[in-house]
């Protein structure tokens, strides 16, 4: 675990190049726009993109064949890539919190809880979409994989336009539903979406295992 | 060492069965066509393709049961995949030490700079020889006790091929029992560097020798049609029709210069006793 978590992060920092130009767009992104949720979440997912990356640097020239057979396991392997992207997008999500909090504080726009809330909330977003990426990252590798992500995104989206018409042709109130969330305790609700994002997040790593346990080299 | 029993694995077109022993303190080496199925026993052997069938023990253990601890005592060189072009001399030290207890980062850095590979170049960067040696380096620096080497003087020229024998028989000499199994198309290597040789062809060893044994006692004997008619073909393994006459592979040399002293009986190569094994007829 320890030497992979190396290789990573020896290849990112090969990508300093691309990190220096994000977090100079972070800057100019904090001096222009007002709305501090999407610079955290586009740094958040930046974060991630490293781990994506790094899947790709491993399958490029059949280099998966020769990784496997170090001492490392199929299983180990999910682990690092999944705590390396909580790794970086974490550190990156800490990064643009504080940007969004100086931010948030020179401007006059947000208090420090307003930053605070907004940055908290986006973690269970952050989280599912980690969770969604990373499986198909792994089954189907760099470009296939992006794409096939990209399009189940677009396949949960449906399927919540579809189950928002059945409700309504079947009249349940689903607004009220979501009016009865709505008045519920902001820090309650954030809890529990995180812990159901932690829950599908460890459900993805599972089916990641599978899927590198199922992959020949 | 290693033991494989009836090792299956079936593509489209191409079945393997596979079974082959690497005693302790021993250097066997696997010879056989592109596609004859070298790369597939070595995956296979290695768990990056599931078999279909058969079984493969590896330092007395299963495979299947192999644990990180246990992959810490092999070394592996395959000859299309190595580390990521873009990490260096230096990140792949720093991997090694995090992955391997028994590194020894002191002998990693003096082979290097015996073999001329410079710390902070990127790997993409190298030539063919200078990555086939930093595959090998690698392999060799962590005082495993069993190495699988697929083809890993593919593509060097005569003086690099020689530096990496060289090295692999100074690693033999550290430790008695240590083994290697090596595969490659380069017959003069495996001719110096072997104890025994297994050859495989259509995904099935048809060969198994020693190397001293193969190189005394297999001869090829070149016979006209008389001499070919008169001739005692209890010891002929293989024979086949010519342009003068007849072709025949032996593993009883000096029975014929013995008793056949008139017809021509040539050494026997690696090369020779491959050729005739897949193109000869069996007697």
């Amino acid at each position: 675990m320890k030497g992979l978590l190396q290789k990573d992060f020896r290849l990112m920092v090969k990508q300093s190049k691309f990190f220096t130009t994000i977090a100079f767009i972070t800057v100019i992104f904090a001096g222009v726009v007002e709305n501090i949720s999407f610079i955290i979440s586009y740094l958040t997912f930046i974060g991630f993109m490293f781990t994506l990356s790094t899947i790709s640097y491993d399958e490029f020239d059949n280099g998966n064949a020769f990784l496997f057979s170090l001492p490392i396991t199929r299983r180990g392997y999910v682990v690092e890539k999944y705590g390396f992207g909580l790794l970086m997008g974490g550190s990156c999500w800490i990064f643009a919190t504080l940007i969004a909090v100086v931010c948030g504080q020179v401007r006059r726009t947000n208090s420090i809880n307003d930053s605070l809330a907004v940055a908290f909330m986006i973690i269970p977003v952050m989280l599912l979409l980690l969770a969604i990426i990373l499986p198909f990252q792994l089954k189907f590798g760099g470009e296939k994989g992006r794409i096939a992500a990209i399009a189940m995104v677009g396949i949960v989206f449906i399927v919540f336009l579809g189950v928002a018409k059945i409700t309504k042709t079947m009249h349940i109130d689903l607004s009220g539903l979501l009016n009865r969330i709505e008045t519920m305790d902001t820090r309650m609700l954030g809890v529990a979406a995180i812990a159901v994002s932690i829950g599908v997040l460890l459900l993805s790593g599972r089916i990641s295992v599978t899927i590198m346990e199922k992959k020949e080299f | 060492m290693l033991k494989i029993e009836h090792l299956k694995k079936t593509y489209d077109n191409f079945s393997l069965d596979c079974s082959l022993r690497i005693q302790p303190g021993a250097v066997t080496g696997l010879i056989g066509q592109n596609g004859a199925g070298k790369s597939v026993t070595f995956k296979a052997i290695l768990g990056l393709i599931k078999a279909d069938g058969g079984k493969v023990t590896i330092l007395g253990k299963d495979i299947q049961d192999f644990s990180v601890k246990d992959k810490q005592r092999l070394g592996v060189v395959l000859s299309d995949s190595g580390f990521s072009g873009y990490l260096d001399v230096r990140d792949v030290i720093s991997i090694l030490k995090n992955l391997y207890e028994t590194f020894d980062q002191k002998f990693f850095m003096k082979q290097a700079q015996k073999f001329g590979l410079p710390m902070n170049k990127k790997i993409k960067e190298f030539s063919t020889g200078m990555k086939a040696k930093l595959k090998v380096l690698t392999a060799i620096s962590h005082k495993a006790k069993l190495l699988i080497l697929d083809e890993p003087t593919v593509g060097l020229d005569v003086v690099a091929r020689d530096e990496l024998l060289e090295a692999l028989r100074e690693f033999m000499e550290e430790e008695e029992d240590r083994s290697i199994l090596i595969s490659s198309h380069i017959s003069s290597d495996l001719e110096t560097l072997c104890d025994d040789l297994y050859m495989i062809h259509d995904g099935k060893i048809i060969f198994h020798e020693d190397t001293d044994v193969l190189l005394s006692d297999y001869a090829l004997l070149k016979v006209n049609d008389s001499q070919y008619a008169a001739l005692d073909k209890q010891y002929i393994l293989r024979h086949r029709k010519e342009n003068f006459g007849h072709c025949c592979l032996t593993n009883q040399k000096q029975y014929y210069l013995d008793n056949f002293p008139q017809i021509a009986i040539e050494k026997g190569t690696v090369d020779e006793v491959i050729t005739m094994m897949i193109r000869g007829v069996e007697e």
